[in-house]
């Protein structure tokens, strides 16, 4: 039995932006390590008290039980103006959401375009797993070509489903956004030499993109990080097959990057 | 690499330490792990496994060792950051 | 010192509520309610209203009332109108306010139904509006003014009521009230309302989290906040207002509220200037509403006469008040067409028999 004293230091510890509630999501859902970057994130700057978390219908509909702020409910998809509503009455809150590819991109699009248009100093997390994970695994807006889901279960279907959509794309053209930036959240699978390993340098650096966009907040912009995950609940997989899928599927389709950084937040200005 | 692949916990070895104890810990909560074998895959020297036995929520936790398949523990923290349950509480090192 | 002053009835709403002390307002336009928008659009920025910090048009009706949810969950008086095409979108916003107990004030211009309908002024949103519109078994306070002076005074109940229940409050209008234009005592505005805002979502500064939600996975939970909203609608019922005029000697009694009960009230002149004993009751709360008054005339042999501006839905919580001791009908005009004192007149002498 080893003693812990004083004789560790601790390297890497909790964050008081997390409850300590243990959270509800699958195993290896990409939607805990979220979790803990946000938390670590909103304390590391001081924003803890003053944060406000939108919670979008998702799976993360939970997350007033995980993140120690002050917690609003909103209906799916609108997200962006409850946040909206929050901070033009209350500037000095920093207001933020996670919300998946359904409740940004299909129920929530308008919302979440106007938000953008108006350059709404607010902050988006969108957790891209190309599938509504929460209610079983539909077709979602980011949904491949040929992808099966419970209302694709022969294929997604293009001609019928049109295909999907990448609000990069959509957004980046607007006038008043400040940071548009795809990450990944998903540990990359390598082979090492004796064996499966993976790979953390998407994390670490998925926590610097989280700063940034709280960052551009705080400057009065408006910021939309998408981060890839995982569901390899409902995409029948296994935790690691579905490790892979992104790395070989979905960046094909939603490559990581700067869309926007009005403020040259990562160094360059776009 | 499988539960009875891994070696003992009790065993570590002198030269890695200083005074006996491990140069490195990682406190790992038992009751939040959910099994996903993440950490165990993800960490460079092989240090952490799947328990045999189960916790409440009937998962099999994560187990650390100081001493891993491929080397003792350097606190590198990939296994902290990887968790998506936050059952990895804490990395720790010894202080110089 | 109270000014003379000629208004619009959507210009009252504004205007009073701008007195109340109004904070946030979200627009989308609809006819027959647009001039309220409009004229907060043109007072925003004016220095007599110092608590008017935020106008904004939203891209939709659901953008409007989500960003009212929003501001009024930290606690500021938040406000949008609409008319019932309009109201039906919000729907989901307010059931989603009434299970998280956020006060917000929503008007709806009543015009014709169902669907686009028309332009005209109709009550046919009577069950929506009153018997709660969205989904879940919750209450709103809902007002009816049926005067212009009533759509200047009643935003400040209606945001006195809202915080002092913390629940949203609906005041019912119609296409008729909107447009009309009367003249009304002006208050100038006052100091704002002072209201209790411990549970807003202002940050966690003292270490307390303030979580605004509605659901509640475990049914015990569940069954214990719904158990709590509907003790609090219990105590809403102490709110009940309404209007009573020549009761208590009439005969047939008119039951009527917006502009129904204006022309009503004027019925009610001319029979008793033909000898005809008439009388009004007009609530002026829909929700709660005066059941205990209905059943006491009806109790006392008198006949009710409902004139609404619908095909018959507040004539159904009148026989449900009257509990079958009267005789109660109903006189409905749709479309924007309203009863005449003449038609009103006749159906009564028609009931004496």
């Amino acid at each position: 039995m080893v003693q812990i004293q004083d004789d560790y230091e601790t390297k890497l510890g909790q964050t008081t932006g997390w409850t300590g509630i243990p959270t509800h999501y699958c195993p290896g859902c990409e939607h805990g390590i979220l979790t803990r970057l946000i938390g670590l994130t909103l304390e590391e700057m001081g924003l803890l008290k003053k944060a406000v978390m939108v919670d979008s219908v998702g799976c993360s509909v939970l997350a007033y039980d995980y993140f120690n702020c002050d917690h609003i409910q909103a209906p799916h998809g609108r997200a962006p103006a409850v946040m909206a509503g929050v901070k033009r009455t209350h500037p000095e809150l920093i207001v933020f959401t996670i919300q998946g590819d359904g409740d940004a991109l299909a129920i929530g699009l308008l919302e979440t375009v106007y938000a953008a248009i108006r350059g709404e100093p607010i902050t988006v997390f969108l957790y891209n797993n190309s599938i509504y994970g929460m209610t079983g695994g539909q077709m979602a807006p980011t949904t491949m070509p040929g992808q099966i889901t419970t209302t694709t279960p022969y294929g997604r279907e293009v001609e019928s489903t049109g295909n999907p959509i990448d609000i990069m794309k959509i957004l980046s053209p607007i006038e008043r956004v400040s940071y548009l930036r795809r990450g990944i959240l998903v540990p990359q699978p390598v082979k090492a030499k004796h064996g499966l390993m993976y790979q953390v340098k998407n994390i670490l650096d998925a926590k610097r993109i989280i700063e940034n966009a709280f960052k551009v907040q705080q400057k009065g912009g408006y910021s939309l990080v998408e981060f890839l995950g995982t569901c390899n609940v409902n995409w029948k997989m296994t935790i690691e097959e579905s490790k892979h899928y992104p790395f070989d599927q979905t960046i094909k389709q939603y490559p990581p990057g700067v869309f926007r950084d009005r403020f040259g937040i990562e160094g360059k200005i776009l | 690499m499988t539960v009875a692949q891994h070696r003992s916990k009790d065993t570590v070895s002198p030269q890695e330490t200083q005074d006996g104890r491990p140069k490195a810990l990682v406190l790992v909560v038992p009751e939040l792990c959910k099994g996903c074998e993440l950490c165990v895959y993800a960490c460079p020297s092989g240090n952490l496994v799947l328990s045999h036995s189960l916790n409440k929520k009937g998962y099999h936790p994560a187990i650390f060792s100081y001493e891993g398949t491929q080397g003792p523990c350097t606190a590198c923290g990939i296994c902290y950051w990887v968790c998506p349950d936050l059952a990895i509480w804490e990395v720790r090192r010894l202080k110089k | 010192m109270t000014e003379r002053v000629l208004m619009k009835g959507n210009e009252a709403l504004a205007y009073g509520s701008l007195n109340a002390g109004l904070n946030a307002y979200f627009a989308y336009p609809i006819t027959p309610s647009t001039e309220t928008p409009e004229t907060l659009a043109r007072e925003y920025g004016n220095p007599n209203y110092p608590n008017f910090r935020v106008f904004l048009q939203a891209a939709s009706e659901l953008e409007a009332v989500n960003m009212t949810l929003g501001a009024a969950c930290t606690g500021a008086l938040a406000m949008t109108a609409t008319s019932s095409p309009g109201f039906s979108l919000k729907q989901e916003a307010i059931s989603y306010a009434a299970g998280m107990e956020v006060p917000f004030v929503v008007i709806n211009v009543n015009r014709g139904g169902p669907g686009l309908g028309n332009l005209g002024a109709e009550q046919s949103d009577y069950f929506q509006t009153v018997k709660g519109g969205g989904h879940g078994g919750y209450q709103l306070i809902v007002l009816a003014p049926n005067s212009v002076q009533e759509m200047f005074d009643l935003p400040r109940t209606a945001f006195d009521l809202a915080f002092k229940y913390r629940n949203p409050v609906i005041i019912l209008a119609d296409a008729f009230l909107g447009q009309l234009k009367e003249d009304i005592h002006a208050v100038p505005p006052g100091n704002g309302l002072t209201r209790d805002t411990s549970w807003a979502t202002l940050g966690s500064e003292n270490g307390t989290r303030h979580i605004l939600n509605s659901l509640h996975l475990d049914p015990d939970d569940q069954e214990n906040h719904e158990r709590h909203l509907h003790e609090k609608y219990e105590k809403m019922r102490d709110e009940v207002a309404s209007e009573t005029f020549l009761t208590d000697d009439a005969e047939i009694v008119l039951v009527s509220y917006g502009i129904a009960s204006r022309i009503s009230k004027n019925a009610v002149s001319l029979a008793r200037d033909q000898g005809l004993r008439l009388g009004l009751l007009r609530p002026i709360t829909l929700n709660p509403f005066p059941y205990d008054l209905v059943r006491i005339l009806a109790g006392q042999g008198k006949k009710l006469l409902v004139v609404e501006l619908n095909a018959g839905q507040m004539v159904q919580d009148v026989r449900l008040a009257a509990d079958g001791t009267g005789r109660v009908e109903h006189l409905g005009r749709l479309g924007g067409n309203v009863p005449s004192t003449k038609q009103i007149l006749a159906k009564a002498k028609e009931m004496m028999d």
